[in-house]
């Protein structure tokens, strides 16, 4: 593998227009792994680009850590991995006590309790954006949607929505190449302890920390409540493990939603006959809802790191190696989705797309609030007969990470 | 454990392995009659009569994130 934007793909610039699909598409061609060497002055990583090979690495936890070595393409230090630690970065058995705190209130039968919330939601944003005739579809739609949908789970004000949607911007906006002042937010801490690096990541626990005292005087029916008094092992989580507990449920559950519905106004314009034919047969929204997924691959890697000796397709791995899973190259391989780069509304969703992990311990909890977030959003779409006038270039969010749309100017 | 609907459909059970269980829910999500996640646990069971017909059980098998499903061959049920 010679290409050089192979071995760049630690550097977001690559991602600068979307998914580089024909260098993921040449490296799922060669066989093996493909290293990309030492960059910056941090070790050189194997990426796993075939469908195949991802769900080895994602169902093998024990040889393929979460809890070793960062989730990210970056290295960084011991304490920094300790002082930012949620489940993300953990393996089982200790990740699976913790995600057994909160997991219940993911499971489809309960989602399904937030239905009519998340209803109201899009429609009050789809009622703004036809009000205005259109608009930033990003700012309008896709950000406060899943922003207030998970505040909601955690029992998060609707006055401080739009703060934590700048603060996640900023931890995205931190895997990119512009970070932040160090002491933005008055933050005091050094930059290598907090997550992507970011002074955003600081003043989210500080949020959290508030909300928590709030909470333990007056309990409610909400996450948080859960989480500060879950008890593992008889101990509740310490301050810092609450708030990154917090953080990651906001990002993870704002973010990556958001990156779909972001896409899902740009395959409207593309697409039109899928979501024609969906239109025409309601019953094919959850295949297309599933199908935006995996063409959005919001997501577009973690890292594992190995900790045996071993092999994958035919390239032997060593203690310390670091393997790099491209959900957004798997969810384009062609021995899984047939004609990858089409985009179907009866695409089959079985086996599932990778968007949602490669499975394992670290399946996306999230997955069926995704789902009804955003089949929601293609009915309510779909019920408006919404269709753009115009829609403008997207401006991605300049990350390897994530694949987020910063701006998408449309009109109706 | 094979079994026939009225208009010939092969029905097959499922079961699932409660040690690798992470409780994702897709089964729920496919089959809310035939499986239910533990509020407590967190774990899926199989409720009703837990017999599906053979393709949409092996929809099931293919979408589990932690392979936890399987189907019970009449075979196998008829060892036991």
């Amino acid at each position: 593998m010679s290409s050089t934007a192979a071995v760049n793909l630690h550097n977001p610039a690559v991602f600068q227009a979307g998914i580089p699909h024909e260098v993921f598409a040449e490296m799922r061609a060669t066989p093996g792994l493909t290293w990309s060497p030492e960059h910056d002055g941090t070790r050189g990583f194997w990426s796993v680009t075939r469908y195949d090979d991802l769900v080895t690495v994602s169902r093998d936890m024990s040889t393929y850590s979460s809890g070793v070595g960062h989730i990210q393409i970056y290295d960084i230090d011991e304490d920094a991995l300790e002082a930012r630690a949620s489940m993300i970065d953990m393996d089982p058995p200790v990740h699976t006590r913790l995600r057994r705190i909160i997991s219940s209130a993911f499971t489809p039968r309960h989602v399904k309790k937030y239905k009519g919330a998340i209803q109201a939601r899009v429609g009050a944003c789809l009622d703004e954006l036809e009000a205005a005739g259109g608009g930033n579809w990003v700012d309008v739609v896709a950000k406060p949607i899943p922003i207030g949908v998970i505040c909601d789970l955690m029992g998060v004000p609707e006055q401080d929505h739009n703060y934590l949607i700048g603060l996640t911007d900023h931890l995205v906006a931190g895997t990119g190449a512009e970070p932040l002042e160090p002491t933005a937010y008055g933050n005091t801490t050094e930059l290598r302890l907090l997550p992507f690096n970011s002074p955003a990541a600081w003043a989210m626990s500080q949020y959290a920390t508030e909300l928590a005292d709030v909470r333990r005087a007056a309990p409610e029916d909400d996450l948080i409540t859960k989480l500060i008094e879950a008890e593992i092992d008889g101990e509740r989580l310490a301050t810092e493990e609450f708030a990154n507990f917090f953080r990651l449920m906001i990002f993870a559950g704002n973010e990556t939603t958001r990156s779909s519905m972001a896409h899902l106004a740009l395959y409207l314009e593309q697409f039109p006959d899928a979501f024609a034919a969906a239109q025409l047969d309601r019953s094919l929204i959850p295949a297309l809802t599933d199908e935006v997924i995996r063409y959005s691959s919001a997501i577009l890697y973690f890292r594992r790191t190995v900790t045996a000796p071993t092999e994958l397709s035919g390239t032997a791995l060593d203690v310390g190696d670091k393997v790099v899973m491209w959900y957004c190259s798997a969810n384009f391989d062609e021995a899984y989705f047939p004609d990858p780069y089409a985009f179907r509304a009866d695409r089959p969703t079985a086996p599932p797309h990778a968007a949602f992990g490669g499975g394992g311990a670290h399946f996306c909890l999230g997955a069926s609030l995704a789902r009804l977030e955003i089949a929601e959003l293609i009915s309510d779409v779909l019920n408006r007969d919404l269709s753009f006038a115009s829609i403008g270039q997207p401006e991605f969010v300049e990350s390897n990470f994530v694949n987020g749309i910063e701006h998408l100017e449309v009109t109706l | 454990m094979a079994d026939e609907t009225s208009d010939g459909v092969e029905l097959v059970g499922v079961q699932v392995n409660e040690d690798t269980c992470i409780g994702a829910g897709q089964c729920e999500m496919l089959e809310e009659d035939t499986f239910y996640v533990d509020d407590d646990t967190v774990i899926a069971g199989v409720i009703g009569t837990g017999m599906l017909p053979r393709d949409r059980a092996q929809k099931v098998v293919d979408t589990c994130p932690s392979r936890a499903i399987t189907i019970v061959e009449p075979a196998a049920e008829e060892e036991q």
